[in-house]
């Protein structure tokens, strides 16, 4: 039971770093990011590249979320921008989706198409914790996912570009009118989304294998647990990536029929009969 | 000019299958594409009249396909009423999902739709009549009337006569009642409820519509293509409809057969080895396009057209 509940947590982990990204772009840029898990792929494929060349595993790590916050900050610059003055948030999405198609197909070409194996970082046998069975990189994960989450939340409750962030959040108007410099805003915040993504990717690689759709069921459930949260909390998104990563496990284990579906049906239902999530503000989801 | 123009546009299409008669691949590819246009066009009436989005759209074409496909296989029921069928199973499963769904907005229509889109070609492969992981094989020609539709060519016509009646439709349904409703929706919510118009009505009869669509191109497709596989119905074809529709020009009546025609020869023109860059290159087209061309490629033609006309005015 414990063992199930620590290996939720794990999972768990991952899709709350996913779901972080995804709510501090949406709540600040209304942006809804399709291309959070593919970009996670992306950066995943590239740690592949430099393990392969025998760059130490830190190394690697600290490259690819240098280059996730880079690849971030291009974005919104070069593009983000330039889109936001003319179209909707329709025409946001459809960006995010044309992302993903680029960056399917860019990692199938470089690297094909068939299943690699990503070497996890930390090896040997699993370890015992508070009666659970767990494997070392579980442990990471969690360990990771918990000092992102820490880091985040003192960087946007205590710095001032966190409070300019949230303030962008919570009413945008007011923010330009106080001087907040909204562009430099929506770099900080898609540099540090794909920084997650890249970090969630090498996670979670060597638990599924590496090839260009590897990260979509995990961008699913990361919607899913945003909106388990509430969309526009990242302290929703952190809780709901965790408790759908526990509550998938269970049922996976004692209701083995709708494990895949589950948390599909969970998402309509929460949509539906809570639309404001668990820590979510209210706000006009419907007609 | 323009009033010539459909038919010119027709009795070209009428006779690309004679010209390339001797290219049966060809005429296979202009078949997939119009099938795919089909599809695309549900989503047209949906994103570019009504301003909603759908993720989940190729789980329509999957209902479409599986129904006629069963039924034609299993029951041996000939093909016109399995036509039927699968089309108005389509239009069933859009009612009901659209019923809740349509309540949402937004972000929150484009995961929901995500999620039930998944949920129904996970359902579909758990079912053992519809060969599970698998898929199913060998699906027989369409025949309607005691003629089989057993080549590309012959096929040709059939799936040319479905894609004008979706073009017919679509067009009259823009100019209706409902489609000015709907638009007057798309374009100020607010303004449309106060005068009166009951939006969660007209919305549900778009996405009805759209999930007919989809269910004739999925019937379409799983009788010429032959195969299905629950697997070619996820989120990356709903994506690539998506493309398809914007990159054609949402809101116009012609702009999805341009997208699809568009993203099928493309695929065809990269050939093996560089197949992945076929995504590379039509997410790019989609980036332009968002950027520079709202309405698409058939803004180009516009523009072309207008030029012709220039003294006059546009409109």
């Amino acid at each position: 039971m414990w063992t199930l509940v620590f290996r939720g947590l794990a999972t768990g982990s991952i899709y709350s770093l996913t779901a972080m990204g995804i709510v501090l772009v949406l709540s600040t840029t209304n942006v809804m990011n399709f291309a959070q898990g593919d970009m996670g792929m992306f950066l995943a494929f590239i740690a592949f590249a430099l393990l392969m060349r025998h760059v130490s595993y830190p190394v690697a790590i600290v490259a690819v979320v240098l280059v996730g916050l880079l690849l971030g900050a291009l974005l919104e610059r070069g593009l983000m921008a330039k889109v936001r003055k003319t179209t909707s948030y329709l025409g946001m999405l459809i960006v995010t989706l044309a992302l993903t198609m680029i960056l399917e197909g860019l990692a199938g070409y470089f690297f094909g198409t068939t299943p690699l194996l990503f070497p996890p970082a930390l090896q040997g046998d699993p370890v015992h914790v508070l009666g659970a069975i767990l494997d070392r990189q579980d442990l990471l994960s969690l360990a990771v996912a918990g000092v992102v989450v820490f880091v985040l939340f003192v960087v946007l409750y205590r710095t001032k570009i966190g409070i300019a962030s949230r303030s962008l959040a919570e009413d945008e108007y007011a923010a330009k009118l106080l001087g907040i410099p909204v562009r430099s805003i929506y770099v900080f915040i898609w540099a540090t989304s794909f920084g997650l993504a890249g970090l969630a990717g090498i996670m979670v690689a060597p638990k599924l294998s590496l090839e260009p759709g590897f990260m979509i069921v995990i961008q699913l459930k990361a919607f899913i647990a945003a909106v388990l949260g509430g969309m526009n909390s990242v302290v929703g998104a952190v809780v709901g990536g965790l408790l759908l990563g526990v509550m998938e496990n269970l049922v996976a284990y004692y209701v083995p029929q709708i494990k895949d579906s589950f948390s599909l049906i969970l998402v309509v239902v929460v949509l539906l009969f809570l639309p404001e999530g668990l820590f979510g503000r209210r706000a006009a989801r419907g007609a | 000019m323009k009033k010539y123009a459909p038919f010119l546009v027709l009795v070209l299409a009428l006779l690309i299958p004679v010209v390339l008669r001797q290219k049966p691949s060809l005429v296979y590819s202009l078949n997939l594409s119009m099938i795919y246009a089909i599809s695309a066009q549900g989503l047209n009436l949906l994103m570019g009249i009504g301003g909603q989005i759908s993720l989940g759209h190729a789980a329509f074409m999957a209902v479409g396909g599986y129904t006629s496909a069963v039924l034609v296989t299993v029951l041996h029921v000939p093909f016109g009423i399995a036509l039927l069928a699968g089309v108005a199973l389509s239009c069933a499963f859009g009612l009901v999902i659209g019923f809740p769904a349509l309540r949402l907005q937004g972000f929150y229509l484009a995961i929901a739709t995500l999620a039930l889109g998944n949920v129904v070609t996970d359902i579909i492969k758990r079912l053992s009549i519809t060969g599970g992981d698998y898929g199913l094989r060998n699906i027989p020609a369409p025949s309607l009337f005691g003629f089989t539709f057993g080549s590309s060519l012959s096929q040709f016509y059939l799936i040319l006569a479905g894609l004008l009646l979706t073009v017919v439709v679509t067009r009259n349904f823009i100019r209706s009642k409902s489609g000015m409703a709907l638009q007057a929706m798309r374009d100020s919510g607010t303004g449309a409820v106060a005068v009166g118009i009951n939006a969660s009505r007209y919305k549900l009869l778009a996405f009805v519509l759209a999930s007919a669509f989809a269910g004739l191109a999925g019937v379409l497709y799983a009788h010429s293509v032959s195969y299905l596989n629950t697997g070619n119905f996820g989120l990356d074809l709903s994506i690539n409809l998506l493309a398809i529709t914007i990159i054609g020009g949402m809101g116009t009546v012609w702009g999805v057969v341009l997208g699809s025609l568009l993203w099928v020869f493309v695929r065809n023109l990269m050939g093996s080895g560089l197949e992945m860059l076929t995504g590379v290159l039509f997410g790019v087209i989609l980036l332009l396009v968002v950027l520079f061309l709202p309405r698409g490629l058939s803004e180009i033609g516009y523009r072309i057209s207008a030029r012709f006309r220039s003294g006059h005015q546009r409109g």
